[in-house]
């Protein structure tokens, strides 16, 4: 059990001394173990607490292997396209721990220095990357803002229970104040409107493979811990999840409104990833353990597709071609590259047979079933509107153009986007498998 | 199941051709999957099977495939027609580098189509309407170095995802009133549920959805604009394919269409649409758009057979239209190539090729309803079938105006001219890859008219169909038939000797004035024009004009101008600000919520 966390402080300690390409070595391998020994986790179906602060059962464990498969993607990229690898492969490392903290907490405790580990490391390899020293520092300052209401509602909460553990609280106002205030905190954490105006400079001021990374797993890790709280502290407040709901509507709809004039690819993303979650918050408003399915299999999706979407603008940029009007015939210059950003974004608007469809059909399933047909009509006019500023992208690549010079990958690029693109198509046709994780991980919070 | 064996070719042939490297190879390739497929058709047995694709909790999310008589009738007319029309692209596509992308996105929407046919579920039926969508999207766009050709597969995008969307949203209603997607059980819920409001409004969703794909009033303008597609494309879409699903999916859910005020919405839409598209068909110039108008009338007819009840001669007009309307948009074709010219007073000497001239007129007559073409058959039992005389009235009225404005289009492509002697050359010489086809569905819409006979024994196998309550066989009458065709052959004869002959004027002045210049008569069509045309244009360009829009919308809603656009701009007091008057809100909600 504790197995994945030694073998995460081990490989850090272990990567303290070494050069560039034998971190990639490690930074290749141990996700790989990882995931084999997470795999074991899985089917033995193991189910404990360690120390009071942290459990490992279905749902932490889930969690685990997705962190682990998108750290591995992200890394190919950063190898690849990073000036300072070796910086990134450490304060990367930290960051995943903070998510594995979040994804198994037991207590507000734990949650608090799990987001502090996930979201400080981004800070400091924003900085490291030597471009974006503005984009480091308002996601610092954010950052803080966002910690310090944090604790404040961790405090309040305790003041109401006695205790950090995550249970149901006792119905007090007091408590329901922290409520709000965990919602104001988490919102910066998983960009929710409108909280998150921020959050597309600070992604589209960091390297791409960075943003890949806060935009496919960090801000993830808001979203989980957002669920936990949510579920296993105020499931029996429903004005809190009516509130949730209002949010998600605001969110995805000033996701997708904003991302229709963006004239910047990275930019346009940046919005289109804040719209999706909005779309992740209709499963936690839905409150019901099918909506954390649908919302922990959407997180899934997205993680990979985002971090896809990156790789290419890591490429992109590159090349010095971020300007929507630059996409036009890239098809012409990368065969491969436009066909996955294509597919990453038809998967975005929802087409069948790709994760992202099954993602949205679970989501507006359980918010039906979870008698808010209202919100999944609202969710389904804006995946609608979505499709125009996703539309114009791919027709742009798919034109074609006289005189663009061919763009090349890098074989660890390309290998990355290939397993995105795989995970998109995989388990878009046949989903079962993550389904049903879903659903087991989504049972440990509706017992 | 058997049904997907028809599928199997046509996804294998868009794998091979998007692999293969000879260019020249490629259209053999995908006119080997379309024959493949047609082959495989007697395979096809009756029956509904249902796959589990995916489950949450105790909910299962089926894959349906069911083939009633219904079913296995729109798969055969996909394949069949996707086959010819493939025939015809391999003569009419010349292009070398254009090949691979055509014949891609044609097998893909063929593919889609035939899922379509074999829907049993929603799910099914969403999935392959969502690609339907999308693959019509690139064909209508295919030609995207011109302006005109995005701009219209921009406009069909728009009106048919906001069908989509529609669509979407009656299958969450359908879901939340049924508990189930399948589409039998739906059917027999609904002969026996009260109407609840979900049910209610998810039924005038999915006729919205229905008339945009089928091109009825107020969405009936994308059709017109998608003649800017290939032919071939044109001819498949208008034939067999996208416009017919909309029809077809009111046949296939008819009780929902007969719920409270849905049917008479569907009545008013399809008579609107048929007023409009009959006189607009009398008047138009462009030799494609003369068919496609015809095209929106007779979706019209079949929407008003059904919406008031006429369901078995709808089908059988669903049916034959297919063959003659593929056949007029190839002659259009052959025409268009030969003279270099879409304008039908350039266009003429269609009879230099005798072949293409025969078979064009069997289209022409069958479309005008003469005896003993399919057309008649399908028309005369649709006007049999209706009991309401005011609706008989307009009906022989717009028979009379479509085999007016049917011969004059043959008139002018079938006169001679100055360049008769060049354009005889290029008629004879036309390849031969698009004058088989023709002749091939010359044949058929001869042939089409035997089912006339059987198509109730057809139908009625099985069983499957009986909520349909389709009836014992087509009405027919001998009376009613000779005062029909006594009609026709005056509107044949009007368009013959006005536009062939120039024989007769004064009378033919005096109903072209009406028809053209009348003050009544044109005012209606003007303001139809300009609000139709003013909606799609105006919610097609939506993406264009976005920003301004944003901004206006903005400033009049929000009073903010284009802040919401620049709310990102870099000023880190800014966020800071705005955090706290979020955490603001926030605290206000909590005090209404918990306090108050």
């Amino acid at each position: 059990m504790a197995l994945a966390v030694i073998m995460t402080l081990f490989n850090l300690v272990f990567r303290l001394f070494d050069d560039k390409s034998s971190q990639f070595t490690i930074n290749m391998v141990f996700p790989i173990m990882l995931l084999i020994s997470i795999g074991l986790l899985l089917t033995s179906g193991y189910s404990g607490v360690v120390a009071n602060v942290f459990s490992i059962n279905a749902f932490s464990t889930f969690l685990f292997a997705i962190f682990t498969a998108g750290f591995f993607i992200v890394n190919l990229i950063a190898f690849s396209y990073s000036d300072n690898y070796s910086d990134f492969a450490i304060v990367a490392n930290f960051a995943l721990l903070g998510m594995y903290l979040v994804s198994a907490a037991t207590s507000t405790i734990t949650i608090f220095i799990g987001l502090e580990l996930s979201t400080i490391p981004m800070v400091f390899s924003i900085l490291l990357s030597r471009r974006s020293i503005e984009a480091a520092a308002k996601l610092f300052i954010m950052a803080a803002i966002a910690i310090s209401v944090l604790s404040f509602a961790i405090v309040l909460l305790y003041g109401d229970s006695g205790s950090f553990a995550l249970s149901s609280y006792s119905g007090a106002a007091v408590a329901a104040f922290a409520g709000i205030l965990f919602i104001s905190a988490l919102g910066f954490e998983a960009s929710i409107f409108p909280f998150n105006v921020l959050i597309p400079d600070i992604y589209s001021g960091s390297p791409a493979y960075i943003t890949g990374m806060l935009g496919g797993m960090n801000k993830k890790v808001g979203l989980i811990a957002l669920m936990q709280i949510f579920i296993l502290v105020f499931i029996s407040d429903k004005q809190l999840f009516m509130l949730i709901a209002i949010l998600s509507v605001l969110t995805m709809t000033y996701g997708n409104i904003v991302a229709l004039v963006q004239k910047n690819t990275k930019r346009m993303l940046a919005y289109s990833s804040i719209s999706q979650a909005g779309y992740i918050l209709i499963g936690i408003a839905a409150s019901t353990q099918q909506g954390v399915e649908a919302s922990l299999y959407q997180i899934f999706a997205h993680m990979f597709i985002f971090i896809g979407l990156m790789g290419i603008v890591a490429m992109l940029e590159k090349n010095n071609k971020l300007h929507i009007d630059e996409m036009i015939g890239l098809n012409g210059e990368n065969r491969y590259a436009a066909f996955a950003m294509a597919l990453f974004m038809l998967s975005l608007i929802g087409l069948p047979f790709t994760t992202g469809f099954i993602g949205k059909f679970l989501l507006f399933f359980s918010a039906i079933n979870a008698n808010l047909l209202w919100l999944a009509i609202i969710g389904i006019i804006n995946s609608i509107i979505s499709i125009f500023y996703y539309i114009r992208a791919i027709m742009a690549m798919y034109t074609e153009k006289s005189g663009g010079r061919p763009m090349y990958m890098s074989k660890p690029l390309a290998l990355a986007i290939f397993l995105c693109v795989a995970i998109t198509l995989v388990f878009g046709i046949y989903p079962q498998p993550i389904i049903s994780l879903a659903g087991n991980a989504a049972s440990f919070l509706h017992p | 199941m058997l049904a997907l064996i028809v599928i199997l070719p046509l996804l294998l042939g868009i794998v091979a051709i998007s692999f293969i490297r000879d260019i020249a190879k490629m259209k053999y390739v995908a006119i080997a999957a379309g024959a493949v497929a047609l082959m495989l058709m007697p395979l096809v047995s009756y029956g509904t099977t249902s796959v589990n694709w995916f489950s949450i909790g105790s909910f299962g999310i089926d894959l349906t495939i069911a083939v009633t008589p219904l079913n296995f009738l729109l798969l055969s007319l996909v394949i069949l027609i996707g086959l010819l029309v493939l025939v015809y692209s391999s003569g009419y596509i010349r292009s070398v580098f254009e090949q691979r992308r055509f014949y891609v996105e044609m097998l893909a929407f063929e593919t889609a189509m035939a899922t379509f046919a074999v829907s049993g579920n929603f799910v099914v039926l969403f999935i392959a309407w969502e690609f339907l969508s999308l693959t019509s999207y690139l064909l209508i766009g295919f030609l995207y170095h011109k302006n005109s050709a995005n701009r219209a597969a921009r406009k069909a995008l728009t009106i048919i995802f906001m069908g989509d969307l529609a669509l979407i949203a009656s299958i969450a209603l359908f879901w939340n009133a049924f508990g189930t997607l399948e589409f039998a059980q739906i059917i027999a819920a609904t002969q026996i549920a009260h109407v609840s409001v979900a049910l209610y409004s998810g039924s005038l969703l999915l006729l919205f959805a229905v008339l945009t794909k089928s091109a009825q009033f107020p969405f009936h303008e994308w059709l017109i604009d998608a003649m800017e597609g290939p032919t071939p494309v044109s001819a498949y879409l208008h034939s067999s394919t996208m416009v017919k699903a909309g029809v077809f999916t009111v046949i296939l859910l008819y009780p929902l269409f007969r719920i409270g005020a849905v049917g008479d919405l569907l009545f008013a839409s399809s008579a609107i649409t048929l007023v409009l598209a009959t006189l607009a068909a009398s008047r138009e110039m462009h030799i494609k758009k003369v068919i496609a108008y015809s095209t929106i009338q007779e979706l019209s007819i079949m929407m008003l057979a059904l919406s008031v009840g006429a369901v078995l001669p709808a089908i059988f007009f669903f049916f034959v239209q297919s063959f003659y309307k593929a056949l007029l948009f190839f002659s259009s074709g052959v025409a268009m190539e030969a003279s270099g010219k879409e304008d039908i007073n350039e266009i003429y000497g269609l009879n230099a090729n005798r072949m293409l001239y025969i078979s064009t007129l069997f289209g022409v007559l069958s479309l005008a309803g003469f005896i003993p073409f399919s057309g008649f058959f399908a028309n005369e039992g649709i006007s049999l079938a209706i009991g309401n005389e005011y609706v008989r009235l307009l009906l022989a009225g717009i028979s009379l105006l479509t085999s007016f404005y049917i011969v004059r289009w043959f008139s002018y492509l079938s006169r001679s001219g100055k360049r008769s002697q060049v354009l005889a050359g290029n008629y004879v010489s036309a390849s031969k890859n698009m004058i088989y086809p023709i002749a091939a569905l010359a044949v058929l819409t001869l042939a089409a008219s035997g089912l006339f006979f059987s198509i109730t024994g057809f139908l009625g196998y099985g069983g499957a169909l009986s909520y349909l309550s389709l009836g014992n066989s087509m009405p027919f009458s001998a009376t009613d038939s000779v005062m029909y065709l006594v009609i026709i052959a005056f509107g044949a004869a009007l368009g013959y000797f006005t536009y062939y002959k120039n024989s007769i004027k004064i009378g033919i002045g005096y109903l072209g004035r009406i028809i053209y210049t009348g003050p009544i008569v044109n005012l209606f069509y003007d303001l139809i024009a300009v609000i139709t045309s003013g909606f799609s244009s105006g919610v097609s360009e939506f993406d264009q004009r976005l920003s301004s829009f944003y901004d206006r919308i903005g400033s009049l809603v929000l009073g903010t101008g284009g802040e919401l656009r620049k709310a990102s701009v870099g000023n880190i007091n800014y966020y800071a600000i705005i955090f706290i008057i979020g955490l603001l809100i926030m605290l206000a909600s909590f005090y209404y919520l918990v306090i108050v």
